[in-house]
């Protein structure tokens, strides 16, 4: 028998370290110069002019960066509880029956899942111009939601799927209905899949910008094409602040959190 | 078990069927029907059918882009593999409490929208940017260089922007990987790197192939990162899309561009399934003679 | 509870659709607003303004046009778009006993082809599309031209706006053409020319072409002269040259898609916006030259002398002013896509 803690390929422990610690300062490095400039005096943040609070000040007089923040938050929001919601939903009608057009519903999440952003977008622009839906928030929640629905029903499904199905077969034989062994039996053994399904979709949605930059319309503006035009234009130290009091939000949820809930149970 | 009829599971089965029908396969068809259309400047499409836009997509003009950024989105996804390979492959030989803290490391910077992380990348590259300044601090170079509004940037934007894609299915690779079979091999004698090649690299192909799907085909679509960080050239197939539609107004020509890419996309899952039914068979022939 | 936590996102959902009283959608050019005007119209007249922009006219016009006119209230098109706009039933005839202000526009800017006696738009800033230039790099004198800019060594070095037109309109005129032309063969020996000059271009950009002179990455190349005023604030040596062979002008102005829904507050809008006070302020923040004459009155001495803002008639008499030039904008677009895809 061999010990399992040994390793079974051996790198060098401080390269392997080394390695990491490459990989992260590339995936941060964007994100500290976000950071620190939104404490830039400079306008441009091309170079460091002294430290200053004032773009945070002006953050909060900005209602038009806040308004189009709040409806992305409020699109994210929605979008990550209908798909989770949906893709449950999906994702059980797949797991558990045979039914007609079952094979073309599985390949149909699929090629949601493979299509590149680019041509979703202009799929889901077609459709709502067929359909005649104005484009403005409707159309932004269709979209977020569909592109996120895969995403959750894949999660959802392998879970399913190391199910013990003689659990479910008990709760039949009960005599349960369906919908109750769905809401009494399936549901409370899903809840981590589905926490962790809302959590991606709701980042996925965050971090969209081609679908949305097709499928926006007048009047309801969300962050990324509203910082579109900003970003470019390189006036955004506010959006600076915004993306640093985001990520120090996300962060404090993500873990006070579950702590939180830990101690509950 | 038989089947009954039920309001809950018939209304499940119709939500899906009409969701999957109305936003998914309708859409996509209509794409379809839109490329052999005629374009008009009014109505967008109009009849009758036929095949200018496909006749379009080989002017050599069009061809380049679609080779050029067939190139681009490869290395992107090449560097990606490199990258994230070893990092999912380390992370996978962690503590779980240690994986999941660097895993959770990874997805954050995520909730910063991708677009505000392009314009980042686009302040470090300037001439006057910290890339230039370090390489000037070092010495390495006398004049600062033209990183931004390159194919390199653009690269590096596509990695950036792509990497946590690339990860997370190999790390569920990972986590499948059978550490009794690995340590088999150690026992029969085989090194390192032969254990590497010969062992983990087949087993984790699901997950190599399922990573470098999900990389490659939306990198050819990313037009923000080549408006920013390109110059605004057309250099990826997206930003010829978006302008046919938003610019140019040519939507047969615009949709018969995102058929390609469909049409790019079924290949390449064929070639997915065969790859995995491939590697299935190859697996269970390996378990036996480990047995 | 469970049910509660459900009908929290219905809840907001609704909240979102629920329409203020008295609303405004603006659609205009990214970079041309000063902030605060907004605020005051608001403040004055209890009207929530939506603001969006866009950067080009054929986004705004696509955007426009999917919506069949609807959703925006107020648009801000180039000369030659509003002609198009027009005449494909996308604008709405402006009820000018609403608009007080236009007696303060320059007359020299009203009733043109484009617009045969203002029924559709108003003009807001006019201004030109030149060369910059980054003084601390290069001689001043050096450049002098449109065609100075195909020179070799400039490889991989230049700023292009990213405006079909614009661009067309340099080599038309180093061709001997006029910009407005819609003769195919021009336009098509223009193609060819400015082919030559696409390995010289390094990055387009219309929606802050001076960020990229300071951002240090080019110090040569086509931009508008109110974005010269805007950087010259942090960046003096950014300089702008009015070419040999003729500026290219421009008029931007107001217009009420034919869908609107509030077509009483975007009159209101626009009437606000002809008010000398705003025009100086507008004239001032962005740096375009106004054609409200009560709001030059008021601009600032070293402003109004300012030739870069408003340069002498003999300037613009050498440029040309962008018209409509109809179906021909197809082919324009078509080469265009054409000169951006190649390498």
């Amino acid at each position: 028998m061999i010990p399992s803690n040994k390793p079974v390929l051996s790198l060098g422990s401080g390269l392997r370290w080394l390695f990491i610690a490459g990989v992260m300062a590339f995936l941060y490095l964007p994100i500290v110069v976000l950071v620190v400039n939104s404490f830039n005096e400079s306008k441009y943040g091309h170079k460091w002019q002294g430290f200053s609070f004032k773009w945070y000040e002006k953050l909060w007089h900005n209602d038009a960066l806040l308004e189009a923040f709040f409806n992305s938050l409020t699109v994210a929001t929605l979008s990550a509880t209908c798909a989770t919601i949906l893709g449950t939903l999906m994702a059980l009608a797949v797991y558990r029956y045979r039914f007609r057009f079952r094979q073309s519903a599985s390949a149909l999440i699929f090629v949601v899942l493979m299509s590149p952003d680019i041509v979703l977008a202009i799929t889901f622009l077609i459709v709502f111009m067929a359909l005649g839906i104005q484009l403005g928030f409707w159309s932004l929640l269709i979209a977020h939601i569909t592109f996120c629905l895969p995403f959750v029903v894949i999660t959802v499904y392998s879970q399913l799927k190391g199910f013990d199905g003689n659990l479910l077969e008990a709760a039949q034989d009960l005599g349960a209905k369906e919908s109750q062994v769905f809401r009494l039996v399936i549901l409370p053994l899903l809840r981590p899949a589905i926490a962790a399904s809302w959590l991606l979709s709701f980042t996925l949605s965050l971090d969209d910008v081609i679908i949305s930059s097709f499928v926006t319309g007048p009047g309801f503006e969300i962050l990324p094409i509203r910082v579109f035009s900003m970003v470019k234009v390189g006036v955004s130290p506010e959006v600076n602040v915004l993306a640093t009091l985001l990520m120090l939000i996300s962060l404090v949820v993500v873990i006070i959190v579950p702590l939180l809930l830990r101690r509950k149970t | 078990m038989k089947p009954r009829f039920e309001l809950f599971r018939s209304t499940i089965i119709l939500i899906t069927l009409f969701w999957l029908g109305l936003f998914v396969l309708a859409p996509h068809v209509m794409v379809l029907i839109t490329s052999v259309l005629s374009p008009d400047p009014n109505n967008l499409a109009v009849w009758p059918l036929n095949l200018n836009s496909y006749v379009n997509l080989w002017d050599s003009l069009y061809l380049n882009v679609f080779l050029d950024s067939l190139y681009l989105s490869l290395l992107a996804t090449g560097i990606c593999l490199l990258l994230g390979y070893p990092f999912a492959f380390i992370l996978s030989r962690f503590s779980p409490l240690l994986r999941s803290i660097l895993l959770f490391m990874m997805v954050v910077p995520f909730w910063t929208n991708s677009l505000i992380r392009t314009y980042a990348i686009k302040l470090l590259m300037g001439k006057k940017g910290l890339f230039n300044d370090v390489l000037l601090g070092v010495g390495i170079i006398d004049e600062p260089l033209q990183i931004l509004y390159t194919e390199f940037a653009v690269i590096f934007g596509l990695v950036y922007i792509l990497f946590p894609f690339m990860v997370l299915p190999l790390i569920s690779s990972f986590d499948k990987l059978d550490r009794s079979l690995l340590e088999a091999a150690r026992d029969l004698g085989a090194n390192g790197w032969h254990r590497f090649w010969r062992i983990i690299v087949p087993l984790t192909s699901p997950g190599i192939i399922a990573g470098c799907l999900i990389v490659f085909l939306p990198a050819m679509g990313m037009f923000y990162v080549a408006d920013l960080l390109g110059g605004a050239k057309n250099i990826l197939l997206g930003n010829l899309i978006k302008n046919q539609f938003l610019v140019v107004r040519d939507w047969p020509f615009g949709s018969a561009l995102s058929v390609s890419l469909i049409v790019l996309m079924a290949l390449l899952l064929w070639f997915y399934f065969k790859a995995n039914q491939y590697i299935q068979r190859k697996g269970g022939l390996d378990d036996d003679t480990l047995k | 509870m469970k049910l509660r936590s459900l009908l929290v996102p219905v809840l907001l959902a609704c909240s979102v659709t629920a329409q203020a009283a008295e609303k405004l959608v603006f659609y205009n050019w990214s970079e041309y607003l000063p902030e605060g005007v907004l605020e005051q119209f608001t403040k004055e007249t209890g009207i929530e303004v939506d603001y969006t922009t866009f950067e080009s006219n054929e986004v705004m016009y696509s955007k426009l046009k999917l919506q069949k006119g609807k959703g925006y209230d107020v648009v801000v098109p180039s000369t030659y778009y509003i002609a198009k706009m027009r005449a494909e039933g996308l604008l709405q005839p402006l009820d000018k006993s609403k608009l007080s202000g236009l007696k303060n526009l320059n007359p020299a800017l009203l009733d043109k082809p484009y617009d045969p006696e203002n029924q559709y738009s108003v003009p807001y800033m006019w201004g030109s599309t030149g060369i910059g230039i980054n003084t601390e790099a290069l001689a001043k004198g050096s450049i002098t031209r449109w065609a100075d800019l195909w020179d070799a060594k400039w490889k991989n070095k230049l700023l292009l706006t990213d405006d079909v037109r614009e661009v067309f309109h340099m080599a038309l005129k180093i061709n001997g053409h006029s910009a407005n032309t819609t003769n195919p063969d021009e336009i098509r020996q223009a193609y060819e020319k400015l082919q030559q000059l696409m390995p010289n271009v390094l990055v387009f950009n219309s929606d802050a072409p001076r960020e990229p002179y300071m951002a240090g990455d080019v110090d040569l190349g086509m931009i508008w002269n109110g974005e010269v005023i805007m950087a010259q604030e942090e960046m003096p040596d950014l300089d702008y040259i009015y070419p040999k062979e003729g500026a290219i002008f421009w008029v931007d102005s107001f217009a009420i898609p034919a869908g609107s829904t509030n077509v009483e507050a975007a009159h209101k809008f626009i009437n606000f916006m002809l008010r000398p006070d705003i025009a100086k302020l507008c004239s001032e923040e962005i740096g375009y030259a106004t054609p409200n004459l009560k709001g030059y009155e008021l601009l600032d001495e070293n402003v109004r002398s300012n030739k870069i803002i408003f340069p002498d008639a003999d300037t613009v008499a050498n440029g040309e002013f962008q018209t409509d030039v109809g179906d021909a904008l197809k082919l324009y677009n078509d080469y265009w896509e054409k000169l951006k895809t190649g390498k």
